[in-house]
């Protein structure tokens, strides 16, 4: 085998060796070398096509065949945010000071968006940062927008944007590096909670909040960290 | 709920399989709001179709073959033929603004004319090698190594390619 030969194989399927492949590349440095550049490229194409993909496609696929039904953690999330929306309960609970009462999980019950969410961010959330690399400005910009919510130019910084399921349609699931610790930000457009609510679960606290013509969810990793992060956005 | 023997089968499948073929399908309409619905329309047909895949260790192949088909039949009515002469010279000027290398290479994949990044898609992502690539196109095993070698050194322009010229002259 020449380095033609060689070359013309390496480009074609650069995986694949055959013995008369590694005999030319002990005997040739200028094809070895090249073999070894061909591994770091092919490494960059591959960590380039592998686009995010969407939160939970499987779940939605075999949703809409009818081969399961709605399980845990992002479709909890969907479905219970359509039935608090529905009921439209009351879980404000102002204290006699002013200050909004935080709610256990469980005077909720895990079916609240609150909860599910927090749920969703601890058991979901840490895979979905390692998939996802790339986030579109515009179309983030836009979802706030849409909400009438302010994503601040300085100070934050974007770990994760997509899509994420909701019961008739798709909200967005942001999570950002902000001066008061990385919160998860859930945005629901078009859709209002019936309330506002404050809950605590594990170690993330969390609220739900009517705003514009939607909502949104925010979960950080204390009350103090909700509030001051809540401010931010308006 | 559907009462189906295979049905447990069916769902090991999609889980298996809805990420690769939501990249794969990204990377044939680079629209990620198609890319799902092609991913939805593939496993429908391969649900309704499920009772003649005789081999299981087809499906998978089974599976690229229907989304293609389906990114055909809603986005394209035709094949995706392609000018092997084609220039993909040009193609760097795409990334000239780009500051980032790693978006410089999506931007350099997106810019690859399909019949290009596609073979090359199914080889990167798929595992698939240029026979199986081949069957899953519709084209010869020799114009499949065409085609991914003119991407490789079209790709392989980008800063920091060192190499790439003396590649080229082969």
């Amino acid at each position: 085998m020449n380095c033609f030969e060689f070359r013309k194989l390496l480009l074609a399927e650069p995986r694949v060796r055959t013995s008369e492949q590694e005999r030319h590349l002990a005997e040739c440095a200028a094809c070895a070398s090249l073999a070894r550049e061909m591994e770091a490229f092919e490494s960059r194409v591959h960590d380039a096509m592998r686009v995010p993909v969407p939160e939970a496609l499987a779940e939605r696929v075999l949703l809409r065949r009818k081969i399961r039904t709605p399980a845990l953690h992002v479709w909890a999330l969907a479905a219970s945010l359509a039935a608090a929306i529905g009921l439209g309960v009351y879980l404000y609970h102002p204290s006699d000071d002013g200050e909004e009462r935080v709610l256990a999980a469980a005077a909720l019950g895990g079916a609240h968006p609150a909860v599910a969410a927090i749920a969703h961010v601890l058991d979901e959330e840490p895979r979905m940062l390692k998939e996802n690399r790339g986030v579109d400005p515009v179309v983030m910009r836009a979802a706030f927008t849409r909400l009438g919510l302010n994503l601040p130019a300085n100070g934050t910084t974007v770990l994760y944007f997509d899509k994420c399921p909701m019961t008739g349609g798709a909200g967005n699931h942001v999570v950002l590096q902000t001066p008061f610790g990385q919160v998860t930000l859930i945005l629901v457009p078009d859709r209002s909670f019936g309330a506002r609510v404050l809950v605590a679960d594990r170690d993330k606290t969390a609220i739900a909040s009517p705003h514009g013509t939607g909502g949104y969810i925010l979960i950080a990793d204390s009350l103090r960290n909700v509030r001051q992060t809540e401010k931010l956005f308006m | 709920m559907l009462s189906n023997p295979k049905k447990p089968q069916f769902e090991a499948l999609v889980r298996a399989y809805s990420a690769e073929l939501y990249r794969y399908a990204y990377w044939l309409c680079r629209d990620r709001f198609l890319a799902e619905d092609l991913v939805q329309e593939t496993f429908g047909r391969a649900w309704q179709s499920w009772e003649r895949l005789r081999d299981d260790k087809a499906a998978r192949s089974w599976l690229y073959t229907i989304l293609r088909n389906e990114h055909a039949r809603l986005f394209e009515r035709k094949r995706f033929d392609i000018d092997e002469a084609a220039d993909l010279d040009g193609l760097i000027d795409h990334t000239s603004a780009a500051p980032h290398e790693e978006i410089m290479m999506n931007q350099m994949l997106g810019a690859l004319p399909r019949g290009y990044r596609e073979p090359l898609v199914l080889q990167v992502l798929g595992g698939y090698s240029c026979a199986e690539i081949a069957e899953i196109i519709g084209i010869s095993e020799g114009a499949v190594m065409t085609r991914l070698t003119r991407a490789r050194l079209a790709l392989r322009k980008l800063p920091g390619m060192a190499a790439a010229r003396k590649v080229k002259s082969l």
